[in-house]
């Protein structure tokens, strides 16, 4: 089966500094690709270059088996494809609902903004990930961190995403919220969605995803199904860039 | 709920307060021919001020207006003094502003030089060219009704002044209000980068704010020089600290902390009767100039700690 996104010898570099190092990662329909690594492995700037936000000086996207053209977010939109950002990338002077369409706005049948229907679908939307979040006229600063994660969630899964990036979704999320947002990835794993999730939690890795990528130093270690490894080899693999015998090495891994 | 009342429209009544102490002190303020007049006056400060509004709409301040509106008040000037049809030099002076606006734009957004300094070197060329063109001497002269009649004509018994100052300023709200083009603007001004992860084209936007702002000028300058049938080098600089002042100070009206058309309109109006009423009690004109730096600095002051925090001031790195 054709993956819904390869990502293929990906580097990019900010000036000296190769933060991604000729990566490669893959999902298919329906699954969660768990990706682990320490502080400043690459994460965050390889699933950035799937976003848009950044543009990788060589390597290769596919969408579907496709060639995919991703210069700017606008164009990962395009192909359905929704980031949560590790720093969200809210608004903070404009409330819940403008965040959540920000860029995307509804139109009243006379092409002017249509206020009543945004709110009403951000209370929906809003309802499902946070139903006590009352908060709806007040700019996202005045929000609690777990509010504004939910903002941030809200926004990537109201417009019918096919691939969800989600930069550590549930870091300043309470127990109860972070339960949540499992059932929530659980939910849209069976609605055929794939899913990239970036954590430092490994318990809730290996609940949710069905493989793991890990980095170090900007360079891919291994990839493997959470079911072929023990939580002890994913942290061989993340601290010392050791592939056990059930990962595929990557050009990161120690020999 | 009252401090609420107080931080969106407090600076609001006091402009209403000054109105009525105005209208007290003075026997000549309330009489409509001194109305009328402040509303003219408005309407140029007025129009001048929502381009500056929607430039910082953006986050992006435009410090060239006021010379931008001069050189394109001195070419429409010197077109309709040699006799050209009045509508081409109208549409002279409003594509020089635009174009004006335009290389702030580009600028800013393709050269990367920060606005203030763009403008800065903008409004530069800007006046240099305008003494150019009219080597310091002014154009003055009968002009054709039909190019004066443009500022100085009246419809349905209201001076066409107020007129465009309606129009404009109700086609600016609209355009932020009530517009998707409008919630990128004011997405790009609260905050660049989440507004381009969101897809939004911040660059165009900055682009489009500051060449409107510039067009805005371009405006002010046909209906001055229409006005008063002449231009000359520096003729718009009057209106220049009164548009920053107005822009502030709208700012603490309405939507504190935002540029907002209305705040920027009903301030404008405001610091018209202020100079107005100065000028009727006899004060010396050089107390307009301290009051505005005043209003100024009170206003920013206001944008920076109260409830909003304007992003530009947060851009221009003040430390909070
Ligand atoms: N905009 C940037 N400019 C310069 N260097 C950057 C930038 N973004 C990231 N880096 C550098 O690139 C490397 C990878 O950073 P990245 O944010 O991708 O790590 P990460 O794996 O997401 O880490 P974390 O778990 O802390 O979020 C780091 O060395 C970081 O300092
Ligand atoms: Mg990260």
């Amino acid at each position: 089966m054709t993956p819904l996104v390869e990502m293929s010898d990906i580097h990019l570099a900010f000036g000296g500094i190769k933060a991604v190092d000729g990566a490669s990662l893959d999902l298919h329909e329906g699954e969660v690709v768990g990706l682990l690594g320490h502080n400043g492995a690459g994460k965050s700037t390889l699933i950035k270059v799937l976003s848009g936000a950044y543009r990788a000086d060589s390597g290769d996207i596919r969408v579907r088996g496709e060639p995919a053209h991703i210069h700017s977010p606008r164009d990962a939109r395009r192909y359905g494809i929704e980031t949560i950002y590790q720093t969200l990338a809210l608004a903070d002077n404009l409330d819940a609902a403008a965040n959540i369409f920000l860029g995307r706005e509804l139109l009243t049948a006379w092409g002017t903004l249509d206020d009543a229907a945004m709110e009403a679908a951000t209370r929906q939307v809003m309802g499902r990930l946070n139903p006590h979040f009352r908060r709806f006229k007040e700019p996202v600063r005045a929000l609690s961190g777990g509010q504004r994660q939910s903002v941030a969630i809200a926004r990537a899964i109201h417009f019918d995403a096919r691939i969800l990036i989600m930069d550590e979704p549930t870091a300043a999320l309470g127990p109860a919220e972070t339960r949540q947002v499992g059932e929530l990835v659980k939910q849209l794993k069976a609605q055929g969605i794939g899913i990239f999730l970036i954590s430092h939690d490994i318990h809730d890795v290996f609940d949710l995803a069905d493989r793991i990528s890990v980095m170090k130093n900007g360079r891919l270690v291994g990839t493997a199904r959470v079911a072929d490894i023990t939580k002890d080899e994913a942290l061989g693999m993340i601290i010392l860039g050791k592939c056990p015998p059930g990962a595929i090495p990557g050009p990161g891994a120690m020999n | 709920m009252t401090r609420r009342i107080l931080a969106r429209y407090g600076t609001a009544l006091a402009g209403v307060g000054l109105f009525a102490i105005f209208a007290v002190t003075s026997p000549v303020f309330l009489t409509p021919d001194n109305i009328a007049l402040i509303l003219k006056e408005t309407a140029f400060l007025g129009i001048l001020a929502i381009g500056f509004t929607l430039a910082l709409v953006t986050a992006e301040i435009d410090l060239s207006v006021a010379e931008v509106a001069s050189l394109a008040a001195v070419v429409t000037g010197a077109l309709v003094h040699g006799g050209t049809d009045p509508w081409i030099a109208i549409a002279a002076g409003l594509a020089v502003g635009t174009l004006c606006g335009a290389a702030n734009g580009v600028a800013v957004t393709v050269l990367n030089v920060p606005s203030l300094i763009a403008t800065l070197g903008v409004a530069a060329i800007a006046k240099g060219l305008s003494f150019m063109l009219t080597q310091g001497v002014a154009f003055v002269g009968r002009w054709p009704a039909s190019f004066t009649g443009l500022a100085r004509g009246t419809l349905l018994g209201v001076p066409n002044l107020i007129w465009w100052l309606a129009g404009i300023g109700f086609a600016a709200w609209l355009l932020v209000k009530w517009t998707r083009l409008g919630a990128h603007l004011v997405a790009t001004g609260e905050a660049d980068e989440a507004a381009r992860l969101a897809g939004i084209r911040t660059r165009s936007m900055k682009r489009l704010a500051l060449t409107l702002a510039g067009a805005c000028a371009g405006l002010t300058a046909v209906l001055l020089a229409s006005s008063l049938s002449s231009a000359a080098p520096a003729m718009a600089n009057d209106h220049f600290l009164y548009a920053i002042a107005a822009v502030l100070l709208g700012m603490s009206m309405f939507e504190p902390g935002r540029p907002n058309i209305p705040g920027t309109l009903f301030a404008a109006f405001t610091l018209k009767v202020l100079g107005n009423g100065l000028v009727l009690l006899g004060a010396e004109y050089y107390w307009q100039d301290i009051i505005l730096g005043t209003i100024i600095l009170l206003s920013v002051a206001l944008s920076a700690t109260g409830t909003g925090k304007a992003p530009f001031v947060k851009k221009l790195n003040v430390r909070r």
